[in-house]
């Protein structure tokens, strides 16, 4: 296929790519920087990887190193800091077990409640609704010092309970399961009560299967959130670092070192954007359809 | 005894006979069940909070100290009073009123442009919304560092421009002079700054919505419009498009508001809600205020402030989409 030239689509273009260009500025930054020596950063040389040039490690000659055996290669040397310098692990560690949990749980509440809503006749389940779309207007966020108020009564700060216990409800995803789950027919649900299926089993063997594309994209919604959330871990983890989620970490990680160690702070924020930034960019359609789904109401 | 029939006949007639129960009332029943673990945590965690704040509100309540005491309306009274608590209203309505309506139009603009293209749709949607994937937290701080005054990459860029034509824009010929701007740590930029990054941020997942709504807009229209004598791209998108968008807009604009009003990451990170208060948002005053000092009836009473805000532009819009936004 060949396009003619267009002056309108020209034009799009280019005021598309200097979008493009003020977009990925941050990201070229954080990975560029990344690769570089301190001496490349102080001087904003190295062009776009750094020259890779050895350099002597100045923590490695304050120990009484001499000077051939401290040389390091800057961008292993930055990604080694990384994960040396901080328990990086335990915080990629810390932020797979908490958002995971979150989704798991969140599952568990929101499906049985959304199934309950959708398709039994309750005493209430109007009631039941109303509630849940008047809970759809409070953010999590917002009420934070009361529920820290609340966990340090129950003395759960610091804890990976407090990291997960404030989202295991999540009126977004009730309310969204419920809409998914109107639409399954009355005939399918009567059909497994004829097999004598109990109301759990449908749930689980019945409802549930037919809505895996709404639950993925809540699960996508769900773990981008808890992923980068930095505000509640902020609030409920203080000083225990082997509970830091990532985001956490890094914050930690900027106030350890200062200034002058920007080489393995960007290689930490690059260890920590990564994963996400690479699952989006390899399953971009469902990313989108996930973290849009707010869009869906 | 149910037990029992159970084990003897597993069929579902067997069973009804078993439990005499109408099939209605045993639905009922489940329906209950079912929904209340989610009710308890609802009421749990989203609503009694709220009563928690807003009985906090009217308190000097401080984490571990055994007494309490009522004030009354003391809290507010600091709030509408005290300055510092007028430069958290002014920054938090600032930084929403600069994010709102650039991050909508930019969404719009970017949806608009992506949309007229023949080639290359999908590398910009992809582009656009990586800021919205990526952690906030972590790209907060590779802005602090391209913002850095001397070690950033925007200063060094702007100050390549000195010595050329940008010297006939005023500010651009004094920065050249007395250097260019701190950025995070001027209190005439702060804020601005945060509000930059905070549309960086945010327009690509308007962009999104945007696109969406794009798609429902049935292309019959733009037919008959041309029939009816409208030619002109301007015309077209103001006639059709933008009326079409009405719905979309809408919602854009209240998820946008609410999630700008939500600001803490970059000015925890960035700022601390300075220089002199100019970046104090509301959010990080209730960290600051009623978490880091312990004043939680101060943090309570914004709290508070906080949700009436959010409350009042999600009625809004509710209200908006029920009255103004009609188009079936």
């Amino acid at each position: 296929m060949t396009y003619r030239f267009s002056t309108r689509q020209t034009l799009a273009h280019g005021f598309l790519i200097l979008g493009a260009i003020i977009v990925l500025l941050p990201f070229y930054v954080m990975i560029s920087t990344s690769f570089k020596s301190p001496a490349e950063i102080a001087t904003g040389t190295g062009g776009v990887f750094g020259s890779q040039a050895l350099f002597p490690d100045p923590t490695c000659l304050a120990l009484g190193g001499n000077e051939p055996d401290c040389l390091v290669r800057p961008v292993l040397d930055n990604y080694s800091q990384a994960f040396t310098a901080a328990p990086m692990w335990r915080y990629l560690l810390n932020g797979v077990i908490v958002t995971l949990s979150i989704f798991a749980l969140q599952t568990l509440v929101a499906v049985p409640a959304a199934y309950a809503l959708a398709k039994l006749k309750f005493w209430g389940r109007d009631a039941a609704f109303a509630l849940v779309l008047f809970c759809l207007l409070i953010p999590v966020h917002a009420i934070a010092l009361p529920l820290y108020l609340m966990l340090a009564k129950l003395g759960l700060t610091n804890s990976y309970a407090a990291l997960i216990l404030p989202w295991i409800v999540s009126a977004f995803g009730i309310f969204l399961m419920r809409q998914f789950f109107m639409t399954v027919p009355d005939d399918l649900i009567d059909a497994a009560r004829m097999d004598g299926m109990g109301e759990f089993a449908i749930i689980w063997r019945v409802m549930l299967p037919t809505a895996i594309p709404a639950l993925l994209a809540f699960a996508i919604f769900s773990v981008v959130a808890h992923w980068n959330d930095y505000f509640w871990p902020r609030i409920v983890i203080t000083g225990d670092r082997s509970l830091f989620t990532p985001p956490l970490g890094l914050r930690e990680f900027k106030g350890d070192l200062g200034g002058d160690f920007y080489g393995p702070m960007m290689a930490s924020a690059t260890v920590i954007a990564v994963p996400l930034v690479v699952a989006f960019l390899l399953a971009q359609r469902r990313f989108i359809d996930g973290i849009t789904l707010s869009g869906m109401k | 005894m149910s037990d029992l029939a159970s084990l003897t006949n597993s069929g579902p007639k067997q069973q009804r006979i078993a439990r005499p129960e109408r099939p209605e009332r045993r639905q009922a029943r489940a329906g209950m069940v079912l929904f209340a673990p989610a009710l308890v945590l609802l009421i749990l965690i989203l609503i009694v909070p709220v009563g928690v704040a807003a009985l906090l509100s009217f308190t000097d309540y401080t984490l571990g100290r055994p007494s309490i005491d009522w004030v009354g309306l003391r809290n507010y009274i600091d709030i509408f009073t005290g300055s510092s608590y007028r430069k958290m209203i002014v920054a938090t309505v600032l930084y929403v009123a600069l994010v709102v309506p650039a991050s909508v139009f930019l969404g719009l603009g970017a949806a608009l442009l992506i949309r007229s293209l023949n080639v290359g749709q999908s590398f910009y949607k992809t582009v656009y919304f990586l800021p919205v994937m990526a952690s906030l937290l972590a790209m907060a701080i590779v802005w602090e560092f391209a913002l850095h005054p001397t070690l950033g990459i925007v200063n060094r860029t702007l100050a390549m421009g000195c010595g050329t034509p940008l010297e006939l824009w005023s500010w651009f010929a004094r920065s050249c002079v007395d250097g260019f701007p701190l950025w995070l740590g001027d209190r005439d930029y702060a804020l601005y700054t945060l509000a930059f990054i905070g549309i960086w941020q945010s327009f690509g997942f308007n962009m999104v919505l945007y696109l969406a709504g794009l798609t429902s807009v049935p292309t019959e229209l733009y037919g008959a419009a041309a029939m009816d004598g409208v030619k002109r791209g301007w015309e077209r998108f103001r006639l059709i498009t933008w009326p079409m968008l009405g719905p979309t807009t809408v919602f854009v604009v209240t998820i946008t508001m609410i999630r700008s009003f939500q600001v803490f990451d970059t000015v925890e990170a960035l700022t601390h809600g300075g220089p002199a208060k100019s970046t104090y948002v509301m959010i990080y005053a209730i960290y600051e205020k009623g978490i880091a000092q312990n004043l939680v009836g101060l943090g309570a009473a914004i709290t508070i402030l906080f949700l009436a805000f959010v409350m009042l532009i999600s009625v809004a819009q509710r209200r908006f989409v029920e009255r103004k936004v009609h188009y079936q």
